[in-house]
């Protein structure tokens, strides 16, 4: 039979660095009241249990709704650092979730979170870019953080983080450059990806070239880029181990031979017959990739000329998928085309 | 504690009479920790009087007495102090019996030494050992054991045997699968959360990749339309200029010939009026136009007007002769017949030398040009005449006028005539 006896141990699973959760509904405006009190320890707790509910999208909504992204803010700049690594840690937890990027881009959070961009705590500055990188998938998100002005710092930051933060701000740059790219080329991106090219690191490599891909696509990137002579590194990293690599410089090579300078830089890097290699990699992107690329050089004279002896292959590579196939019809065509 | 029977008035200094209620005495000594928590509803410990040491147990009769003031009694330290000093003779009278040992020999030394077994460190140092005691530290007070009342009643026992109650495998499995079928659903729907959490992004990856394709294509397109656009433009322009040239050429072409044949025309034009001016001459007939004809008129002229004057002089004579022939005659007319007016005219016809008839002629036909052939030769006559009359100086200078003029107009009649 059970005993009647209240034990005065605690129970065993709770942990005592969280505050207590409320039941129900009163959960977490009762945790958005502990977020402003005076007391340290109680901040702390209260964003613990913070952290723990944010993982549910609903909890998310109503925090918002009922205003917790300002006790957050105000959180941003307290001096204590366990709680402005847990605010940005909620704050990037939020982000992962679209009702939380939403949030963030109409209280102005991006605002409040630049000035933590040269925080000495490291982990915080992790969580930090770990939230640009969830916001900058959002194309409002993106924009967000272009129009904020961010880009410039971000860009300095490349040279100054460590290889993981590295990570985050390659990809958080790389969406944010598919919106708009002239702040970041005016602020020498390109040198800076130049050099993260030659890395040692696959993921940092294959997440430059990503960039680089983005910052291609207007016409004063693909000068930048031809005129920082980074066609060759591109063409040299066509032979790269990883094939993620391998990919994202082939599509790299897609953007900056559209203009003839571009086109003629690979030429003489020799850039045929690594991407003939591509067309037949197990990555989709990569072949995808590859065909552009050939379709920009054939448009040259000179690689029309090398290319013509290798029609057969692309006519081989018309069975495959759909875009497969255009694309390989295009190029047939292209390398075909008489004046 | 103040006593409840003290209210019978004491009586006067006879004896001292305390009582009080019997009333239990609270023990001072701590044993256990100082609960910080401090309840108001703590017993109040009290100590028990068996172990008391306030309490004087056994025979009372006689008790040492400590005395209350410091002050000892003096009757009290006599006695204690010839206890000592009998103690003290007693002892000295002890030690005089005891048997001693001998004096030790000259030179020798008594010494003191061990003949047991094990030998022993004699030293002076005393040999000390560190002791510690320690009151135990207060420990927290345990908590109260439940209390638990003595059993009364009567006991009454019953036995659940085995399967009587309910079917364990039976009443479990509904909760059971609540339990079990909550857990997987959760679970499924997490991993379902996932997987399409997985696909949105594969399918988003593939987006990006087709678009970032599309979009390099849009631009190789773009590019190529500018090329063709540019190469278009180029060749436009090309063609223009080519065309503008041949029309220029054309032109000039055009402009040229027709300025050739509007200058063919010129030339000869130019040369026709220079010609018709007067321009172009011929040196050596312009020389003889300007120098010969001129002195030859000249000369001509002298002669003729040598001749003429000649002729005047003659005439001049021919009149006077006449006149004074006439005169003559009219004195002897005045006698006889009329004049001769034939011979007049005859006269001075027929004077004239032959090679001048031809000037007369000329003379003749000028002045036929002139007005009314007839009053020519009444013109002639007075003209004669009066070439006769004023045959003074007068009339000669005008005469040589008169024949300057004619010889003046009759180069140019000449002239007309060699034309």
């Amino acid at each position: 039979m059970a005993h009647a006896r209240i034990s005065m141990y605690l129970p065993p699973d709770i942990n005592p660095t969280q505050a207590a959760i409320a039941y129900g509904c009163r959960a977490l405006p009762k945790l958005n009241e502990e977020l402003r009190s005076e007391d340290l320890v109680t901040r702390q707790k209260a964003l613990v249990a913070l952290c723990g509910l944010m993982h549910d999208p609903e909890h998310v909504y109503v925090a918002i709704r009922i205003g917790c992204l300002e006790s957050l803010k105000a959180l941003l700049k307290d001096t204590n650092d366990m709680v402005r690594i847990k605010t940005t840690e909620v704050l990037y937890i939020m982000a992962t979730h679209n009702v939380g990027r939403v949030g963030f881009l109409e209280h102005d959070i991006i605002h409040a979170l630049s000035f933590l961009l040269n925080d000495p705590q490291s982990l915080c500055r992790k969580n930090l870019h770990l939230a640009f990188k969830h916001l900058a998938q959002l194309p409002t998100g993106a924009q967000g953080i272009v129009s904020s002005g961010l880009i410039p710092s971000l860009v300095w930051k490349l040279q100054r983080e460590e290889e993981g933060v590295q990570e985050l701000l390659l990809d958080t740059l790389a969406a944010c450059l598919m919106e708009d790219a002239t702040e970041a080329l005016a602020s020498r991106a390109v040198p800076f990806l130049k050099e993260k090219l030659l890395s040692t690191n696959g993921n940092i490599r294959s997440k430059a070239a990503r960039m680089l891909i983005a910052i291609s696509i207007p016409l004063e990137g693909k000068n930048q880029v031809w005129k920082h002579d980074v066609i060759p590194i591109l063409v040299h990293l066509l032979r790269d181990k990883v094939a993620e690599v391998q990919a994202n410089a082939a599509g790299a090579l897609m953007y900056a031979t559209a203009t003839t300078e571009g086109k003629y830089a690979a030429l003489d890097a020799e850039a045929i017959q690594p991407l003939l290699q591509l067309l037949s990699s197990s990555l989709s992107k990569a072949r995808l990739n590859a065909i552009k690329a050939l379709t920009m050089l054939a448009e040259a004279p000179e690689g029309r000329k090398l290319l013509q002896a290798h029609v057969p292959t692309f006519r081989a590579l018309e069975k495959d998928a759909v875009a497969m196939q255009q694309g390989a019809q295009i190029a047939i065509k292209v390398i075909e085309w008489k004046p | 504690v103040v006593s409840a029977l003290t209210d019978r008035a004491p009586p006067a200094m006879a004896t001292y009479t305390y009582t009080s209620r019997p009333r239990v005495l609270p023990c001072q000594r701590r044993r256990y920790r100082d609960n910080l928590m401090q309840p108001a509803e703590e017993p109040i410990r009290y100590g028990n009087i068996m172990y008391d040491r306030r309490v004087i147990r056994g025979n009372t009769y006689a008790l040492q007495t400590v005395p209350l003031h410091g002050q000892p009694d003096p009757a009290e330290i006599q006695r204690q102090q010839q206890a000592k000093r009998r103690a003290h003779a007693e002892r000295r009278a002890q030690e005089q019996l005891r048997p001693r040992t001998p004096e030790p020999v000259e030179g020798r030394k008594h010494v003191d030494m061990q003949t047991e077994l094990y030998l022993e460190e004699i030293a002076d140092r005393v040999i000390e050992v560190d002791m510690e005691c320690q009151t135990d530290a207060f420990l927290d007070r345990p908590p109260t054991p439940l209390f638990i009342p003595a059993k009364t009643g009567k006991d009454v026992a019953t036995q659940i045997l085995e399967g009587e109650l309910f079917d364990f495998d039976l009443e479990v499995k509904p909760m059971l699968e609540v339990l079990v079928g909550k857990t997987i659903e959760q679970s499924l729907l997490e991993v379902m959360e996932e997987e399409e959490l997985a696909n949105l992004q594969a399918s988003q990856y593939a987006f990006e990749e087709l678009r970032s394709v599309e979009l390099a294509e849009v631009q190789r397109l773009e590019e190529q339309e500018r090329r063709h656009r540019e190469e278009k433009e180029r060749r436009k322009q090309q063609q223009w200029q080519v065309v503008h040239k041949h029309n220029e050429t054309a032109q000039k072409i055009a402009a040229r010939a027709f300025a050739q044949r509007y200058l063919a025309d010129l030339l000869p034009s130019v040369f026709d009026s220079l010609r018709d001016g007067g321009y172009f001459y011929d040196p050596v007939e312009r020389d003889i136009e300007i120098g010969f004809l001129p002195w030859l008129m000249n000369e001509v002229d002298k002669t003729m007007e040598y001749s003429i004057v000649g002729r005047t002089v003659l005439d001049m004579l021919v009149r006077e002769v006449v006149e004074k022939r006439l005169s003559l005659y009219e004195r002897k007319e005045d006698k006889r017949s009329p004049p001769k007016p034939e011979d007049r005219l005859s006269g001075p016809a027929g004077v004239r030398d032959p090679p001048v008839g031809y000037d007369v002629q000329d003379h003749g036909a000028a002045q036929a040009q002139s007005p009314l052939p007839d009053r020519a030769p009444p013109q002639r006559a007075p003209r004669d005449g009066g070439s006769v009359e004023r045959a003074s100086s007068q009339g000669r200078r005008l005469m040589e006028e008169e024949e300057e003029q004619v010889a003046v107009r009759k180069p140019l009649g000449r002239e007309e005539l060699f034309r």
